[in-house]
This record gives C-alpha cells, structure tokens and sequence, in this order.
C-alpha cells in the first residue's frame, strides 16, 4: 500500500461531545467521511455546526469521544501525543481564519517554518518556497514581517506554509473569512492553482458562499451531523 | 507502510532558540526593564560577596594567627586538657614540620608556629590572675602572630631572651606591673609537679581583644624548658597558608603523612573551622545573612521575571496555539519559554556578574575603607581590620553563575508549563 492508495483522511463514527457544566455538547455527531487524496473539499454549514471541531478531530488538536480518525492511513485515534504533533508536521497544514504567522518572522521564515522544523535542508528549502511565492504572488515579500503585509498576503503565506511541507492534506479553518471579496477571490484562485496543478489536498470549513461555490465537493453539516454530500463535476 | 511510532527528527534546537530571541527582541522595553534589574541585582550580588568573603577571609587570617594557624596539630586530649602531659611527641613534630616542607603543601605555607601552650597562674604582689602562657620560638612567632605588631610598650621576645615575659596590657594592670617588673608564673610540669618561673616583663601589648589582653603571655621556648622539664618539647604545631581555601587540602595531606601517629591516638590535625568553632560561626553566620539578604533580593527580580515571561505568554496564546498546530509538541512550546526566560536571565545575570567584577575591582581593588562605618571592632578573638580586601574565589563565581542560572529557571518553569498546556483549539478560536 503506497501514500497515494490510502485517503487523505478517512473518519469512522466520530464523535465529539464537550461537557459545559451541567450540559452537554455533541459537537460531532456520528460522522464518517472519506477524503480522497487531490480533492478539494468544502464543510458548510451555520455557525455552531462542528464545521471546525471536525477539522480539529482530523489534524489531532482535538481526540474524539468515539469513533477513529485516519491521516494519510494512520490511525490518529491510537496515537500519543507526541506522535500526533510529528503526523501533523509531516501530513497536515493548517491554516486558520487569521493570525496565521508568528509575527517575529518574514514572510519567507514563516513559510518555511515547518520545514526547518522536518530537516528539509537549506536550498530545497528556499526552492520550494521560492516556487510557491511565484505560484501565489508572494514574490518580491519575502523579508516582510506579517505586520507589514495585508490580511490577503497574510493568508498567502500561510497556504504556502502549509504547502510547502508536503502534507497529505490542508485543513483551512474559514480561510477567506477576515478577507474583502477581492482578497477572499485571489486566496481561492491560489489554493485552486496549487490544488490542480501540484494535487494538493484541501479540505475547508466555510460559511462563505464563494467557497463552497468554488468547492468541487461540498459536504454540508448540521448539528454536528453530516446533511448532505454532493461531488461536482 | 509507516510504522506505528515514528521517532521524532531531532529537534532543531536553533529554530527554538531564534524564536525565542527574537521575541525578546520584540518586547524591548519590556526585556531592557527586566534585564536591568537583574545586572544591578547580579553586580550587587558580586559586590556583596566579593567584600564578604574578603573580610572574612581577614578574620580568618587574624584569627588563626592568634591561635594556631590554618592547620594545627596537637594531641587529642591538649584541646581540652591545655595540660603539659599532652605535648606532641618529638617525632610528631618533626613529621609535621617535613610535611609542611613537602613540595605538595610548601608552596602554600606563609608562616609555620611550634609553641607550647599551657593553662596556668600570673602572680605578683597585687595578686594572681590566670594565665595563658604560650613559649614560642620568637623570631618563628613574630613572622607568625600579628601579636609582636601590637605592642605598646617595650618589646617583643628576642632570640637570646632567658627570662624575658611579653605580656597583655590589661594582665600588666590587674597585676599592677610595669616594664622591667617581675612576677611569677605557675603551672604544671613535666612530672605533674607544680612549677614556678620568675619573669620580667620586656614587652606589654593590646590587640583590643578582652579574652587575648587579659590572659596571654608569650614566653622564650627555652626558658619553658628549664621551668616545665619539656625537653624542647611543644603542644601544637601549626601553618598560616596563603589562602584559608586551602585548608582542607592541606589538612588532608599531613593527616596522611601523620597516619601512624594519628592512629596510635598521639596527634590529630585540626582546620581553623575546628580549632575555632566561634570563628566559624562567626563567618557562617555573616554568608547566612549576606545569603539571606541576596535570596530575598532575587526573589523579587525573580517575580520581576515571572511576570514579563509570563506576560508575554498570555500574549501569544495565538501563536502558540500556531505553533502546536504546525506539529510542535507541549514540550516544545514550554521549551521555547523556557529558552526565553533563560536567556534573559543568564544573559543580563552575566552581564551584571561582569559589571560587579570590574566595579569592585576598580574601584576597590585596593582595598574598601570602612573605618568610617565602625570603630575598632573584635569578636571571636579577631580584629577587625578597617580596610577590606574584596576577594573573588572561582568556587563562588560559579555558585554566583549557578545561582542565577537556578532564578532564571526557577522563575521560567512557571510561564513555560502554561504555554505548554495551551488547549491549542481554545486558543485557536475566533469570536463568531
Ligand atoms: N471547547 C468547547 N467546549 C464546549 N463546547 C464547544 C467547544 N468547542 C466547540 N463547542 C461547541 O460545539 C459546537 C460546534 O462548534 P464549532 O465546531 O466551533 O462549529 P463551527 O465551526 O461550525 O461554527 C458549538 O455549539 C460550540 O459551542
Ligand atoms: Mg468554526
């Protein structure tokens, strides 16, 4: 069995249940997705739906209550903490809505941040981020501490970050919410280019409409529950 | 197919240490208000034991000049019998002397005594007074006791002296003598017979210590011979080293070099810190509250710590929360406060140990004058000396380094285990 056989993530029967005081929570409900590896997937669904506690449940910031999660064929469920963290440097980008970047970094040091952190040495470093800056229009920013570049470019590096380490998938967490349309359309059209022509997998969490027209699969949550599940061609 | 556990890839420790760095970077004010703090605290920390250790390492040197040097050997029972009996046999006395004369402990050797030291009684027609009576060689004594530097009138012994009494002042008075008086000394002998020695006074001295003026009486080795049938004979033989820091080392050696006396219970080797327990003290009484003083001082820099690493923490919950996200581990992000913390510390820690040796070294390189803080001042049988030579041993240095490293860690543990148990999904969480 090779990398490319195995989904991207396979979820079986999860389930998130949060205890608030007295109540209780179920933030996930029963649900068991399959993602393939080269898609480019989108979790709608109002506020309050578990969009982003299934995200966390996939990249292993969150265990389950119930049910197993599978990265890159790896079962997360059964593994310690630590193991957790080397998966996600190694499998799983992350990019959040906003504050992405640790501000004491440029743009370029940002971006290969996970790298540095797997030993990739030196020049691939530099080549790869050098490439994804021309693919997402970051070139010519490179020394720019995040301070100094605009929420659109901001996000930019981060997809490039979470790229660039060659995970199995990116979880984007409303990507493009903290953005004008102008922003949210060029962010898109960057994560469209790098998922079509370099295969990267991603899987988003959105309430954004554009998204999730841009989406060539959407799953529609409820609840906690998946609704709905539709492949676009 | 992936093994179950992969080990995790050698940390880069680098990448750890540039975020941190450059997060103290960013937080200059912050970090410069802090890091001052702790140069002042670390050269106030040089300075205050620099000066301590110096003097006390005069009242070392004074006080074991008035007794028996650094290292003194001496039969068991002498210490507490002060009895003639208990003398060091002849060849005890010549194995000490080669051994102070070895190439191992000769180099270290400033002064060395051989006297014989005996309880007794002073009388004259005024009366009687008890009486310490140390015979001593006295050309050896004078380059030993600073006690020949004290006279006030007359003189020390000299070599060919026969009959001759260098005597405390306040012993001169209760016995209402003057110089050339005569009076007569008492104590056992040799054969356990009590034996009386007519003296007269060629020297009277004051050291300012009660106890010393009161009762000692340095007196010709020779003479003593005659009185007390000693046969040349002493009670200690003892050394005055270049640095009280030797002692144990130089104990050490002459207790191996006197194994078979030592064992056939007819010597023992004693340390300053033995032979004058009150001096001890006296010294570990001062580093207790120089230490106690010190550790409340860092205390407050440490909390001083706490607070700025701490701050920045609860700034960068984001960030943090980033950082797990990417595959650092708890460890890892508690790791790069700790470096953080650490490093501000140990740095400015540093900096300020440099300042304090090169201030107290400049400027008191000399000598500290503290006459204006005291008058004469004596206990535990030492002189003061009014000027203090600050002193700056490599064993306290490291404990200082020790010390700051321990605060800088100490006040890093705390900040560090909340960065590390960040609930990254919490920190994570956008108000919707
Ligand atoms: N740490 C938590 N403790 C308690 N309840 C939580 C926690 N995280 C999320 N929830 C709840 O779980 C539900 C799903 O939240 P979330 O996954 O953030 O939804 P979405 O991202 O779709 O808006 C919400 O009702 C939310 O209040
Ligand atoms: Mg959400």
């Amino acid at each position: 069995m090779t990398d490319t056989e195995t989904a991207a993530v396979r979820t079986d029967g999860v389930w998130k249940i949060f205890h608030q005081e007295a109540e209780e929570v179920q933030a996930v409900r029963d649900v068991s997705l399959t993602v393939g590896r080269g898609e480019f997937t989108a979790l709608a669904g109002p506020s309050g739906s578990g969009k982003t506690t299934l995200l966390n449940l996939i990249g292993g910031l969150t265990r389950p209550s119930e049910g197993r999660v599978e990265v890159a064929g790896r079962d997360v469920t059964a593994m310690s903490n630590r193991d957790v963290a080397q998966l996600r440097l190694d499998q799983v980008g992350f990019v959040f809505q906003a504050y992405n970047l640790l501000p004491v970094l440029t743009a370029l040091e940002n971006a290969e941040f996970p790298m540095l952190l797997q030993g990739v040495p030196a020049d691939e470093r530099r080549a790869r981020v050098r490439e994804l800056f021309g693919r997402t229009g970051m070139t010519g920013l490179e020394d720019r501490r995040p301070g100094k570049l605009s929420g659109g470019q901001q996000q930019r590096v981060a997809v490039v970050r979470a790229v660039a380490s060659r995970p199995a998938l990116v979880l984007a967490d409303e990507p493009t919410a903290n953005l004008d349309s102008a922003a949210s359309a060029a962010l898109l059209d960057v994560m469209a280019d790098l998922n079509r022509e370099l295969g990267v997998t991603f899987v988003f969490a959105t309430h954004d409409a554009r998204v999730m027209e841009r989406s060539r699969r959407l799953v529609r949550m409820v609840d906690g529950r998946i609704d709905s599940d539709e492949t676009r061609t | 197919m992936p093994s179950p556990s992969t080990p995790r890839r050698p940390m880069h420790a680098r990448v750890l240490v540039l975020l941190a760095m450059r997060n103290l970077r960013r937080h200059m004010r912050r970090t410069v208000l802090t890091a001052s703090a702790m140069i002042v605290g670390g050269a106030l920390l040089i300075f205050t034991f620099a000066v301590a250790d110096g003097s006390h390492e005069q009242w070392i040197d004074s006080g074991v000049r008035l007794g028996e040097g650094h290292v003194t050997i001496e039969r068991p029972e002498f210490r507490v019998s002060r009895r003639i009996e208990d003398r060091l046999p002849a060849e005890v006395r010549r194995a000490a002397e080669a051994a102070f004369a070895s190439p191992e402990i000769a180099p270290r050797v400033v002064a060395t005594t051989a006297k014989l030291a005996v309880t007794g009684l002073a009388s004259s027609a005024a009366g009687a007074r008890p009486a310490q009576i140390a015979a001593v060689d006295p050309t050896a004594e004078a380059g030993f006791s600073p006690i020949d530097d004290r006279l006030i009138e007359g003189r020390y012994l000299a070599p060919d002296d026969r009959l001759a009494a260098y005597v405390g002042a306040e012993l001169v008075d209760s016995l209402d003598l003057r110089l050339g008086s005569r009076f007569v000394v008492q104590a056992q002998d040799a054969e356990r017979e009590i034996a009386g020695q007519l003296l007269r006074v060629v020297g009277i001295f004051r050291t300012g210590v009660p106890e010393v003026d009161q009762t000692l009486v340095h007196i010709p080795l020779a003479t003593a011979d005659e009185w007390l049938g000693s046969a040349g004979d002493v009670t200690n033989v003892g050394v005055v080293l270049d640095t009280s820091a030797a002692t144990a080392g130089v104990a050490a050696r002459v207790e191996s070099a006197l194994d078979g006396p030592i064992s056939r219970g007819d010597a023992r080797v004693l340390g300053w810190r033995e032979a004058n327990p009150a001096l001890a003290a006296a010294v570990a009484i001062d580093d207790f509250g120089n230490y106690l003083t010190q550790g409340f001082i860092f205390t407050i820099i440490a909390f001083g710590i706490v607070n700025t690493v701490l701050m920045s923490v609860l700034h960068r919950r984001r960030e943090f929360g980033v950082l797990r996200a990417l595959g650092l581990t708890p460890g890892q992000t508690g790791t790069i406060v700790l470096i953080e913390g650490l490093t501000l510390t140990a740095a400015s820690g540093f900096i300020g140990v440099g300042l304090g040796l090169a201030i107290t070294w400049h400027f008191f390189g000399d000598g500290l004058d503290i006459s204006a803080l005291m008058d004469e001042m004596t206990f535990s049988g030492v002189v003061i000396e009014p000027i203090i030579q600050p002193l700056m041993r490599t064993a306290r240095l490291v404990q200082v380094l020790l010390f700051i490293l321990f605060i800088g860690a100490a006040a890093s543990v705390y900040p560090a285990l909340r960065a590390a148990r960040l609930d990254v999904t919490e920190a994570m969480k956008f108000d919707r």
